[in-house]
This record gives C-alpha cells, structure tokens and sequence, in this order.
C-alpha cells in the first residue's frame, strides 16, 4: 500500500532535521514533497518560508542557537537547487524582474526566493546576492530594463538603507514598479515605503504570486 | 569577589561536567591520568592513560612537551589533538603546574571558530547562487537554441524551393537543349546543377538537424527487412562510387526477417555513411556494406580502405559541425552534419551508432538497432 503523502508529517520532520543539522533528512522530505506536490509555489510558501519563519522565532526566543539558525538557512537554500530544473523550465511570458537584498543586508534566502515566485509565473528572475551595492543594482537594472524590482528585507533595522535604494531607483527609473516585502516588514515600516510612488508592500510570498497572477490578467 | 565559599567548587564542577574546555590531569611522565567531560568525549578512547605527547599530531618530529609545560601558565600554545570523530583538532592550551605533575586546559579559538562558520556559509550562499545562474543561463540557452531551430528550419525551408526550381531548369534546359548549346555553356550549366545539388543537400541537412533538435523528429515505423533496405540505400551511391571507381560490396541483402522501423531515414543514415566512406576512399579501394542480426539486436557496418580517424577525432566525430582531420580523397564539401543527424536518427530508433578506426587502416561504422523480443521491431 502505497504511503499517503501529508504535507503536515513531512514538515514536521523537515523542521526536526533543520533543527538537528541533518541535511540528508532534509533532503528527504524536500524530495518528498516536489515528487508529491505539483505546485513549487506551496513548496516554497509552505515548507521554505514556514521552516524559515519557525527556526527564526525558535532562535529570537533563545530555544536553538545562532549557528543551528544559521545552518537552517544554509539546508533551505542549498535545498533549492532542486527546483531549478522544473523552475527555469517554465514558459516564458517575456517579463523581467530584478531582486535584490540591500546594502548592508546579509540575508538573502528571502530575495532569491523572490526571484525564483517570479520565474514561476514565467518571468526572468535576475537575483543579486547579499549586501547588493547600490551601484551595481542600478547597473542591473539598467542593462535589464526590468518590468520590476523588487527589495527584499529581513532585519528591520536596514529600513533606511531600503528606503534610499527606492529613492534612488525612482529617482533614474520613474515609472518601474518596486515591490518591497520581508520578514522585516512584521515590525512595521510598510507606511514608510508605500508613501513612494510606484512602491507596493506585500507580505508573503502568496501576496507576490497574487500580484503576478493580477499583472499577467492585465497583459 | 570569587573568593566567596562555594565559588570554587562551583566552578571546578562547571569545569569537569560542562564547560566547553578540555581539562587533563596529566602526572610526572605528562601521561593522561585524568580527563573531564569533554575531553573524554572529543578525544580517542583510551586517551586516558596514555601519553599526551602521542595524543598530538606532530610533523616536526622535534615536539617536546616538556619545553612548553617549562615555559609556565601564562603561555599558550596552539597544539592539534587525535580525536575521535578522526578528524584532527586545534586548541589552545595553557600548562598550570601541579605538585605531582601538571594541569592541561586547553579551548577552541572561538574567533577562529566564527570566521570558519561565516567562511563555510558565504561559500554556501556563493555555491547556491552560481548554480541558480547557471539554471537559469542553461534556460536562456535551450530558448535561445529553439529560436536558432525556428529560424533555421524557416530559412531552410524558404530556401528549398527556389533551389529545386534551379535544378529542375538545369537539368531540363541541359536534357531538351544541351545539343544546342557548345561545351562551355553546358559546363557551366553542370556546375550550376552540381552547385543547387549541393545546396540542397545542405538545405535538408538544416531541415533535419532544425526538425530533430525542437524534438519533432517522428519515426514512422514501417514493416521491411533488412534485403529491402540495402536495396533501397545502393542506387543512392552507386553512382558515386561509380565516379570515384571505388567497388561497393554488400554481405546483406539476403536476409528477409520481417523488421520495422522508418525505412526512409534508416537509409539516409546508411546511404550518409556510404557516402563518406565513399569520399574518404581512393580509386580502387573497397567499401563494404554487411549485416548481422542476432535475436537482441540488428547491426549495419560500412568498413572503407580509407586513411582513418586519429582516436582523439574519433571522439568529436558525431558533433554538430565536426570534422575529422582526414580530408575527403577528392576534395568534396561538407558541413559536418550527416553524423550528427546520424547518431540522433538512430538514438530515435534506440540504436547506437559508432566508430571503429585505427589510422592508415581504415574505419568501420556500426549501427546497432535493439530487436524487441517480439522479433521485428528494431
């Protein structure tokens, strides 16, 4: 009798090996849930970003170390490389994004799972890595002529440097839409960068794919 | 301030339960005679008892123990201890002296320990994002390779005609009228005729190559043998071999176990590799066509006399646009396709096409196709 797959079981197990460092349990559940679970969007939403979100609460309340934190992070985002295949395989819709973390921002896990909701629904998802300069981000955008950019945010505390680059890119680039969304964003500060024009402030992933679906609708 | 009763005791029972700290007492001979908690657990077992000295990986062969337990508490020395996860360790340690032998307390460099973690997972993230790169970059490729195939196909596709339409006047103008014409005129009509003949074959193999690489390649079965195959694939290079007075010999026409596979394309694949052996011959020199069928599978060889393929051409032979260092013996043109379309025509059917070839001796090429267990399907 063949095993029912129950996204809630093979969560939990996925957490536990997050938490315990075992990559390889890990790498089950991951697998497990691609083989059974045909949309990648609930993968990220719901397996990803719930594991990201859980281990960042566990260590926020001192329950599992900053190295234990980190090398969660590292498991979901080496984990990931097992989308590609099916992700860059998706039609095209001849849309551009561009997707950054800021300067001084270190995490990126959430950007590049940004960049890759986007090549979902068919977009080209240019990803720059950590601590982007802002130098080299209008550069990107300059060479791509993006349909959008999109700033990412985990630590609050970089608001500021967040609220420059979309200055600074509305100020060159008028009419791009910016789309900002991140952890950060749980302790406020959408006020703040919803006062730009063009800037739009959503709070997960499922708000992002909402938007996409929304934009194609409008092609 | 940590003078207060019970402090000290505290902190001795901090330090043999659950410090991160090794601690070893150690006697006159510096042999391990006692080991907190830790320690037992990083080093090897039966630690205790033993020499530190051996316990520490030492490629000078000049350590002496000793020399640094001399220099006195204040000093730390960095020494790599055997462990028992079997990977070497690096601590710090400082040597407190005893009134029967010494204290060893040795921790890790935490800074080091941090700057190894940040290290690890920068190469991580790094690691993580050239391979999303190359995905995506792979991605852009396969459409940029999809675009060339359309653009390809439609070209090939556009061009074929008019170039049919200049062979057929040049044959019919050289067939109804040739008589009138004197031997300059017709010469250039051949080497127009010769020219379309050989754009057109350029065009097909464009076709082919556009039509196999978008995955729209169909075999069309049919139901044939082998004796029908041969029969069909001789008159397209007969006249060739005519030409070039190379003898054509076949050891296969005389088998007629019902087959199935795409005749047409099954004889562009042989009659391709009839052809360049064909051109690869001297005159007087032999190509041979033979067939060999067993219950598992179906093998064609064309063996030629020819010059060979040095082994490290043999590899790159069947690439789009290869060419073997071996030139055609009468200078004949080639875009480097026909095996390419070849080996993927063949793959179609499920088959296996390669070379065998030792230079100065000649080359033989085989074509294996798979018989299904229910006899006839290749």
């Amino acid at each position: 009798m063949s095993q029912v797959f129950s996204s809630e079981d093979v969560y939990r197990r996925y957490l536990d090996g997050l938490l315990s460092n075992n990559r390889q349990q890990c790498r089950e559940c991951f697998e497990q849930w691609l083989a059974a679970d045909a949309e990648l969007g609930t993968l990220y939403e719901n397996l990803v970003q719930r594991s990201l979100y859980e281990v960042g609460d566990l260590w926020e309340r001192g329950r599992i170390s900053v190295a234990t934190e980190h090398l969660a992070t590292a498991i979901n985002e080496s984990l990931l490389n097992l989308t590609y295949p099916r992700l860059f395989a998706q039609a095209r819709i001849g849309k551009t994004a561009v997707i950054a973390s800021t300067a001084n921002e270190y995490h990126q896990l959430g950007a590049k799972m940004v960049a890759d909701i986007f090549e979902l629904h068919g977009w080209r998802g240019y990803f720059l890595g950590a601590n982007t300069p802002l130098r080299d981000l209008l550069d990107l955008i300059r060479e791509k002529g993006p349909d959008a950019v999109a700033l990412s945010l985990t630590v609050y505390f970089n608001l500021d440097s967040l609220l420059q680059t979309a200055v600074a890119i509305r100020s060159e680039f008028p009419t791009v839409p910016i789309l900002v969304g991140g952890q950060a964003f749980r302790w406020g500060g959408r006020d703040r960068v919803e006062g730009l024009p063009e800037v739009r402030c959503l709070a997960s992933l499922s708000d992002l794919e909402a938007w996409l679906k929304d934009e194609r609708n409008h092609v | 301030m940590f003078d207060t009763p019970g402090i000290a005791e505290a902190m001795q029972s901090y330090v043999l339960e659950t410090a991160p700290v090794l601690a070893l007492r150690l006697d006159a001979n510096q042999r391990v005679t006692a080991a907190n908690a830790q320690a037992r657990q990083i080093l090897r077992s039966g630690a205790v008892g033993r020499p530190l000295a051996e316990q520490i990986v030492d490629f000078t062969h000049s350590f002496e123990l000793s020399a640094l337990i001399n220099q006195g508490s204040t000093a730390v020395h960095r020494l790599t201890l055997s462990t028992a996860s079997g990977m070497p360790e690096t601590l710090c340690f400082r040597f407190f002296p005893l009134p029967d032998g010494t204290l060893a307390l040795g921790s890790l460099d935490l800074k080091e320990q941090q700057q190894l973690r940040d290290e690890v997972l920068g190469l991580n993230r790094e690691l993580n994002d050239l391979s999303r790169l190359l995905h995506q970059a792979n991605a852009e490729l396969r459409e940029l390779n999809q675009v060339k195939n359309r653009f390809i196909g439609m070209a090939a596709h556009d061009l074929r005609k008019p170039v049919g339409v200049i062979m057929t006047y040049s044959e019919f103008v050289l067939d109804e009228a040739g008589d009138r014409l004197d031997d300059e005129q017709r010469g250039f009509l051949r080497t127009s005729l010769a020219a379309a003949v050989g754009m057109k074959r350029l065009i097909d193999n464009f076709l082919d190559v556009s039509v196999i690489e978008s995955g729209q390649l169909r075999v069309e079965r049919s139901r044939t043998d082998v004796g029908q195959i041969v029969e069909g694939v001789l008159p397209l290079v007969r006249l060739l071999a005519a030409r070039k007075k190379i003898e054509l010999h076949t050891e296969a026409g005389d088998d007629n176990r019902p087959l199935l596979v795409d005749v047409a394309k099954l004889q562009q694949v042989l009659g391709n590799l009839l052809g360049n052996a064909i051109e690869h011959s001297k005159p007087g020199q032999r190509v041979w066509l033979t067939a060999h069928r067993d219950d598992a599978e179906l093998v064609f060889s064309v063996r030629d006399q020819g010059p060979g393929i040095a082994p490290e051409d043999q590899t790159k032979l069947f690439a789009p646009f290869a060419r073997a260092g071996t030139r055609k013996t009468a200078g004949e043109r080639s875009v480097g396709l026909g095996l390419a379309i070849a080996r993927l025509v063949v793959a179609a059917h499920g088959g296996r096409l390669w070379v065998e070839s030792v230079p100065g001796l000649g080359s033989t090429f085989f074509v294996s196709l798979p018989i299904a267990p229910g006899g006839d399907h290749a």
